[in-house]
């Protein structure tokens, strides 16, 4: 008997914790209780009652579906709005995707026409069949800039939607001006090429400065090639270009990002340059694609 | 050298732009720190709350929101005109969400709702004087500061449970619930879904150690019941024997 005791107190303490505590009890002592022997115990009963009033508690707190707070009805109108103007976003940002695609076709098409200049074609010729492409990407751009026009101020929301589009087609009018005119396609000029302009669709700094690192990518190639095909000036035009394009870069602060990667990338197109530069100035080939002394020797 | 100062005219433009938005988007970093720490503060500052000082916890806690609002807040406004408001916003969204957090937390302590963006708005347009637009916090970092939000329900929840606030950790529960709900809806239209994709796995980790816990007293409560139950029933009655005496 010795040892019922302390299990009665442990009982009775559980029963002034709760009721002292509010901690809340099974809800199952209601079902469990009337047919346990305790149900004769008279004394206990005014305990029962309180125990129903935090079970019930118990059950609507733990159950939780079977009632509905007052709170949900609100945080359910916030959300719905939510969800509409988000759908309006994403369907905002499905038609850029789909002028984005069209834009990326244009500029595929401008490169294909444009890769034939290391095939030797005469440039002009290739030019012209690339520039036919710059009055579809205007076109692009103006629908792009309608259907942000419902958003101001929300350029930079869907930016990352055509960033990497619009900096191809940087690199692609840059190369172009350069072929053409042997400079650089100042940030201004490339914005009115594709009928931009900055107070609604303007073209980002970053994403033309990039577009230029792109272009300065496909210097080295150019110049093998047009080497090999017998155009012993392209390497010092080049090189020239390049060094100054790599001086007026290295005015910039960058920082950290995809623009410093670019940036650091471009000093190996102008060491290849370079090298192609010190391959045909050291074997004495000239500009007129003779060679300078012996020919012999070359032979 | 025709080039190279030919390139050098456009290209201290570049520099310029370059310098500023750099500048610009340092300070709002600044300004989101101090936002994101400031508001951590207030969040302590409600988990300090207990049974008994509820009121002047919570008094202090918005008091110390109020400031956040004004000092630090107040300094992302200018700087977030126009088009930068979206350009920036890797830049302050984190101290935003912390700061959603912290108001949606003090807000639901207070009066046990969900503090909306509108309201949150609200509080903000006093900040700019009429010839700057207001900062206005967007959906995004509303939707991500309230994913956080239940990391910090779960620990109010576990504290007030074992303060021996049962029904307010149940309503805890219900609340951190019905976010997790709503939001599983509006997820998929998120801009950028991925972050938020993480969070709600995270923030159903949280609710379900709410409901764990609200289990355990529920189940503990019945825990000292068993001696009622047991199948020694004779023993219980010579106990209970007892207390008649």
């Amino acid at each position: 008997m010795q040892f019922i005791k302390p299990a009665f107190r442990n009982a009775c303490y559980c029963y002034y914790y709760t009721i002292t505590r509010s901690l809340n009890p099974n809800p199952f002592i209601l079902v469990s209780l009337p047919t346990s022997p305790f149900l004769t115990l008279q004394s206990f009963r005014p305990s029962f009652s309180t125990f129903s009033f935090f079970s019930s508690d118990v059950m609507a707190g733990g159950g939780g579906d079977n009632s509905v707070p007052p709170l949900s009805h609100s945080l359910e109108k916030q959300f719905d709005a939510f969800r509409s103007q988000l759908e309006e976003s994403g369907t905002l940002r499905e038609r850029i995707r789909n002028v984005v695609s069209e834009i990326e076709s244009a500029t595929r098409l401008m490169y294909a026409s444009l890769l034939l200049v290391h095939q030797s074609r005469p440039t002009p010729e290739l030019l012209e069949k690339a520039k036919s492409q710059i009055g579809v990407l205007k076109e692009k751009y103006k629908q792009l800039a309608e259907i942000l026009g419902g958003c101001p101020g929300q350029y930079y929301r869907y930016h990352g939607d055509w960033r990497s589009e619009t900096q191809s087609v940087v690199s692609l009018l840059t190369f172009m001006h350069w072929l053409e005119t042997g400079s650089l396609l100042e940030h201004k000029e490339a914005e009115e090429k594709l009928g931009l302009n900055s107070s609604e669709f303007g073209l980002d700094v970053e994403d033309y400065l990039i577009g230029v690192c792109f272009m300065s990518n496909e210097l080295p190639r150019y110049v093998v090639n047009q080497v090999t095909a017998g155009d012993y000036d392209c390497p010092r035009k080049v090189l020239k270009f390049l060094t100054d394009l790599h001086a007026a870069f290295r005015m910039l602060n960058l920082r950290n990002d995809f623009l410093r990667k670019k940036f650091d990338g471009m000093k190996y197109d102008l060491r290849r340059v370079e090298e192609v530069y010190y391959d045909v100035k050291i074997r004495g080939l000239t500009p007129n694609g003779e060679p300078v002394g012996n020919q012999g020797v070359e032979a | 050298m025709a080039t190279e100062s030919a390139m050098k005219a456009p290209f201290t433009k570049y520099v310029e732009y370059l310098n500023d938005l750099n500048e610009k988007r340092e300070r709002v970093v600044k300004a989101s720190r101090d936002v994101t720490m400031n508001s951590k503060k207030v969040i302590f500052q409600v988990h300090r709350m207990s049974k008994y000082n509820k009121e002047e916890v919570l008094q202090k806690a918005e008091k110390d929101l109020a400031a956040v609002t004004n000092q630090y807040m107040s300094r992302l406004v200018k700087e977030l005109q126009g088009t930068d408001f979206w350009k920036l916003r890797r830049a302050y969204s984190p101290g935003i969400q912390e700061y959603v957090e912290a108001a949606t937390f003090c807000g639901f302590c207070k009066n046990g709702t969900l503090l909306t963006l509108d309201e949150i708005n609200n509080t903000l347009l006093p900040l700019s004087d009429p010839s700057l637009q207001p900062l206005q916090i967007n959906i995004l970092d509303y939707l991500l500061g309230l994913a956080d939000l239940t990391g910090e329900l779960m620990r109010l929840a576990i504290g007030r449970i074992s303060d021996g606030e049962l029904e307010f950790a149940q309503k805890i529960c219900r609340f951190a619930r019905d976010i997790y709900r709503e939001l599983t809806l509006v997820v998929p239209h998120m801009d950028d879904s991925h972050d938020m994709k993480t969070k709600m796995e995270i923030m159903l980790q949280s609710v379900m150690k709410i409901e764990n816990a609200c289990f355990s007293v529920h189940v503990r409560g019945s825990e000292y019941i068993p001696l009622l139950g047991s199948d020694d029933p004779g023993s219980f009655l010579v106990g209970v024997a007892d207390i008649e005496l």
